[in-house]
């Protein structure tokens, strides 16, 4: 059986703000198709991504209820990764900036998701095959 | 020699340090590395037939592997045939792939 590889991505945008959140989402998502382990190191505004807090809502100038907008929510795709992760037996490791979340007041993470540092950062890479960092400009 | 993947997400019609990512991917190219320009986000644009801009059709015209992110097209409405010659676009699991052999990945 072929051995399964870990990768490491950091990321560093916030929820709802950029392209490149949902770029990311979909490399993570492509790595379990993959069948590949993936740890996550959430820095900065990605800190907020798996808030607990974060809600859906309607938007009056679409005419949308908050059904028939169906605002996708960060946290929401976090959770659906960690569940494939689980039905595929692979690793899925969110780890949010703990002086991040304090900073914007986001420390309610969904379930499974730690409070880290740079060091689990830095020790996510050096246990990886191989790592991906995409940072703000 | 290195393999080398670049993300490029930035597009050189509005951001201006597009033209030095480009730059330092044409060098690895003429060191002889293997580079594969995977374009993401509007990093696809200037891969339209019609679209006027010189740093990346050379790039094109190097031994650089040029792709486009499928879903960014889509994204954007822009047919496969509206694509500059020898451009073809793969799904984003390629640069997974990429990342599983050991390449170097960037995000531009």
């Amino acid at each position: 059986m072929q051995q399964l590889k870990q990768l490491t991505f950091a990321f560093m945008d916030p929820p709802f703000e950029s392209e490149r959140t949902v770029s990311f989402f979909r490399l993570l998502d492509a790595a379990l198709d993959k069948n590949a382990d993936v740890c996550v190191f959430a820095y900065e505004g990605a800190a907020a991504l798996a808030f607990a807090k974060q809600a859906q809502h309607g938007n009056a100038v679409h005419g949308h209820d908050l059904q028939q907008e169906d605002h996708p929510l960060t946290k929401t795709w976090i959770k659906a990764l960690q569940d494939k992760a689980r039905l595929k037996g692979l690793r899925f490791e969110w780890v949010n900036c703990g002086l991040c979340v304090d900073e914007r007041g986001v420390n309610e993470s969904i379930a499974d998701c730690q409070r880290g540092g740079p060091s689990d950062f830095w020790t996510f890479a050096e246990n990886a095959f191989n790592s991906l960092t995409i940072g703000t400009r | 020699m290195s393999d080398y993947v670049f993300l490029q997400s930035q597009d050189p019609f509005t951001e201006t340090q597009t033209l030095s990512q480009y730059q330092l991917i044409h060098n690895l190219a003429t060191k002889d590395n293997r580079v594969t320009l995977y374009l993401i986000q509007n990093g696809v644009m200037p891969a339209r037939r019609g679209a006027l801009c010189k740093p990346f059709d050379l790039l094109c015209n190097q031994n650089i592997n040029v792709v486009v992110d499928r879903f960014s097209l889509e994204q954007r409405g822009i047919e496969l045939d509206q694509l500059k010659s020898g451009i073809n676009a793969e799904d984003i699991g390629v640069v997974i792939d990429a990342m599983l052999r050991g390449d170097k990945v960037i995000w531009n």
